[in-house]
């Protein structure tokens, strides 16, 4: 997938999961920063991330282990459009 | 705030849990440390991670058009009653609180679901207990009791929550005699709930073990009988132990997460030493919140330390042997510590292979442990920051 | 009560009546006439809640956290660190129940939704309440049909007299859903009202009112629940009430002296009127005025308190408002201002399976206005 898709892609579970207002996620570029506490961010918290973390599963087909620290993709929604592009195009 | 009034006391035992009917096939599993989690059979589980909890083997008794949890909270009311030695005339005039979180919740799952794969199936009974509340009628109706009614809601907190407000009545001289517990049935919602938020182990739980993953959820009740102390001593009551304190704080900091600091819990108990007049070392056991997951155990162990000091308290969790039971969990768990200071036994830890450096304590690993006990506490720390501890003694 | 709770700040968040305790004592004095929209604004809600508190509170919770935040406004009260919180509900957040369960039966596990979950324990409007206005005593959530408002109100005014705590927030919510409306029309009381919204109340010892300059705009002078004994969901025949007896011995009152009543009368006429009959053999029938709210906003846990708001108006004032039931020819449904002696009066509750609350309500205490 191109990057703007699967940034539109997420916008859109941003809406649908996330109760985010369209009008909010509309100003969303790709250097937003996702977690609570970051200047500019959406605000996300670890029940946020648990439910996005589900609604990425399910919408791209990936597949994302118990163990692993993923905090760092989680950073914007650069490094998370990243993270999906990379994980979606493996096997 | 030091505690004004009555002093109150124990007088009847009653519970159901995943070890059977009776207090005493729950103090013969937990003080051999036999773990109850295994494969769920009440439900659907295909799909999901985790698909172990600490089921109420079959025999629960009572009319099948009445809610499992309906059930289970009968059989452990009148158990208690019973045990407390309480006539009609006395029932009469007690007070109720009931902890409750799921209801009915099971068998309104089974019509929805039914309804919503287009299956049309008749509300009845099933939706009589929709409502949490729907316990505190039940009892109310079947056992006679016309005193103050409640059914208190604090997520898995509300067993002991109810024993505290319970308390509240003897102590302030509402009533002499309060029955008071938590009672739940596994139920769908709960399952996939866990499940979904990935706090459940799965396999069965291993709190404060440094490998642990999450809990295990569970079913059960259990009610006690709490009596102002000389209305109990002038009828000969037996009496178990004095509930001497107790502290209800919250977090106020997250929907799911605790407090990183454990503050809340840490001044729950310390509210709970301040109404007993106690000090930290008159506390020799602690039966913890403990579920078994990462944060939870990590946090519970900060507070007790910042209590307690380092190994200054045995600690261990029921929840390795039963699981969560939710409502029923509050009150099923001070019935463990209640039990703990009658036979001066403190019950396991199970599962505890690995200690964890970050819980320094004696976690009472697999075997129970002889110890003398004059007081000890129950916690309960519940989702939405709902912080409860407990403090019973030996009667005197 | 050795030191009767004063109440200090009152918050409403209901279909016709959004406001502090002056916007309801203005709503009391003028009152509307009874009319069938019963459900709360969502415009006006959206205006009390902040677009990420909004994102993250269900519906049910939002309407008590506003109601919650008018009434600290109202009482002037910024250290809520030492409050309480005690919330009484009928249905809780079963809304978010529904949704949760229709996610997973939509598209199997990855249907559900993390977020929502919490929402499915009762005790989550309290939760989301006590963190964002950062009350860290007790929190309690008290669920039980009907007397919601009134029971929480009763245990805190408790809690406060007995020193348990400085300052309690107390109060009831319930929203509005058509799927429990149904299934608990099926369970008795298909006629109700129904209504949804919250009303919270501020109370507070007097010493600790005065003590920070804030003025009681009444007091609970006694505060009883018991049981009678009935089949759940079931209208009782006992009409020997132990509750409405035990709050005026509290309140040091002759039951000749409680002559109006907020009931909580609310189209469910076999419950209606096994009320009636609890009243008509406490207090004396002939000299006794009564009245619901629930024509005007409709039967929720809100409605319990709001009428214990209501009850410190009428005790200053004089003035009992009746709302008319209507269905008559005329279809009259103005609401009357019924003159009753100025003093302290009663509100009561009863539930089908038989809670039962009275609180006897005054006026500000003295000569404090």
């Amino acid at each position: 997938m191109e990057p703007k898709e699967v940034m539109d892609e997420l916008t859109v579970l941003l809406v649908t999961r996330l109760k985010f207002e369209p009008a909010r996620v509309a100003a969303v570029a790709f250097d937003t920063p996702l977690p609570k506490g970051v200047d500019g961010s959406l605000g996300l918290d670890s029940l946020d991330f648990i439910e996005l973390g589900i609604a990425i599963e399910e919408r791209f087909g990936i597949v994302m282990d118990e163990s692993e620290d993923l905090t760092e993709h989680f950073a914007s929604v650069d490094t998370l459009c990243r993270f999906i592009d990379e994980r979606a195009a493996r096997p | 705030m030091t505690r004004r009034g009555r002093r109150v006391v124990v007088t009847g035992l009653g519970a159901v849990s995943p070890f059977g009917a009776g207090v005493k096939a729950f103090w013969q599993g937990i003080s051999a440390g036999v773990c109850a989690i295994r494969p769920i059979t009440l439900i659907e589980t295909d799909g999901f991670r985790a698909r172990v909890a600490a089921e109420v083997p079959d025999g629960i008794g009572g009319s099948t058009r009445r809610s499992r949890a309906d059930r289970l909270a009968l059989t452990a009311a009148r158990a208690a009653l019973d045990d407390a030695g309480l006539g009609p005339a006395e029932r009469r005039d007690a007070g109720l609180v009931v902890g409750a979180v799921g209801g009915g919740m099971l068998e309104v799952e089974g019509w929805y679901w039914a309804r919503q794969r287009g299956r049309s199936v008749a509300g009845g009974g099933a939706l009589r207990a929709i409502l949490p509340a729907s316990h505190a009628d039940m009892l109310a109706w079947r056992l006679g009791l016309d005193g103050p009614r409640e059914t208190v809601v604090a997520a898995c907190s509300s067993g002991a929550a109810s024993l505290a407000l319970a308390a509240e009545l003897v102590a302030d001289g509402v009533v002499t005699t309060a029955v008071a517990g938590g009672a739940d049935a596994l139920t769908r919602v709960c399952f996939m709930g866990f499940n979904a938020l990935k706090l459940l182990d799965p396999a069965p739980c291993r709190p404060f073990d440094r490998e642990r993953r999450g809990m295990s959820i569970g079913e059960g009740a259990a009610f006690l009988v709490l009596e102002d102390r000389e209305t109990a001593r002038a009828r000969g009551a037996v009496i178990y132990a004095e509930l001497a304190g107790y502290g209800m704080t919250t977090d106020a900091f997250h929907v799911t997460s605790p407090h990183p600091g454990g503050d809340g819990m840490v001044r729950a108990m310390r509210a709970a030493l301040e109404t007993a007049g106690a000090v930290p070392a008159d506390v020799a056991y602690v039966n913890a919140h403990g579920t078994g997951t990462p944060h939870n155990d990590r946090i519970e162990a900060q507070a007790l330390r910042t209590v307690f000091g380092e190994g200054g308290v045995l600690v261990s969790s029921t929840k390795s042997m039963i699981g969560h039971t939710m409502a029923a969990a509050g009150s099923l768990e001070a019935l463990a510590t209640v039990l703990a200071l009658i036979h001066d036994v403190v019950p396991p830890t199970v599962h505890l292979d690995t200690p964890d450096p970050e819980v320094p304590f004696d976690c009472v690993p697999g075997v129970a442990r002889v110890a003398t006990l004059s007081a000890a506490i129950s916690n309960s720390f519940g989702f939405g920051g709902q912080n409860v501890t407990l403090l019973f003694r030996r009667p005197c | 009560m050795l030191r009767p709770a004063v109440v200090t700040g009152v918050g409403v968040v209901s279909a016709r009546l959004v406001g502090d305790g002056q916007a309801l004592r203005r709503f009391l004095a003028a009152p509307p006439a009874a009319s069938p929209r019963h459900v709360v604004d969502g415009a006006v809600l959206a205006g009390l809640i902040d677009g990420a508190e909004a994102r993250r509170t269900s519906r049910v919770s939002q309407l008590a956290l506003a109601a919650t935040r008018l009434a600290l406004a109202d009482a002037r009260l910024d250290d809520t660190g030492a409050a309480g919180f005690i919330l009484g509900t009928e249905h809780g957040d079963l809304h978010s129940t529904i949704e949760f369960a229709d996610g997973y039966l939509r598209t199997g596990p990855t249907g559900l939704s993390p977020l929502l979950f919490p929402n499915t324990v009762m005790n989550t409007m309290a939760a989301a309440t006590t963190i964002a206005v950062q009350a860290r005593q007790l929190a309690l959530t008290l669920n039980v049909r009907t007397v919601g408002g009134e029971l929480a109100i009763a245990r805190a005014a408790r809690a406060v007299a007995s020193g348990r705590v400085e300052v309690a927030l107390a109060g009831g919510v319930d929203q509005h859903d058509p799927l429990v409306a149904e299934i608990l029309g099926e369970l008795g009381a298909g006629s109700e009202v129904r209504g949804e919204g919250a009303t919270l109340l501020v109370l507070e010892s007097l010493d600790h009112a005065c003590a920070r300059g804030a003025s009681p705009a009444g007091e609970i002078l006694g505060a009883a629940w018991r049981g009678l004994r009935t089949r759940p969901h079931g209208v009782g025949r006992r009409v020997e009430s132990t509750a409405i007896a035990a709050a005026l011995e509290e309140a040091g009152l002759e039951s000749g002296a409680v002559t109006w009543v907020y009931t909580s009368a609310s189209g469910d006429r076999a419950r209606d009127a096994w009320e009636e009959a609890l009243l008509g053999r406490a207090l004396d029938p002939q000299r006794l005025a009564l009245a619901s709210l629930a024509p005007l906003l409709g039967q929720h846990a809100g409605l319990g308190a709001l009428r214990v708001a209501a009850a410190m108006w009428t005790a200053a004032s004089g003035l009992l408002v009746q709302p008319a039931w209507g269905g008559g020819a005329a279809d009259d449904r103005t609401t009357a201002l019924v003159p009753v002696a100025p003093g302290p009066g009663l509100v009561h509750g009863v539930a089908r399976g038989g809670t039962h609350v009275a609180l006897v309500v005054g006026g500000p205490p003295g000569d404090v206005q």
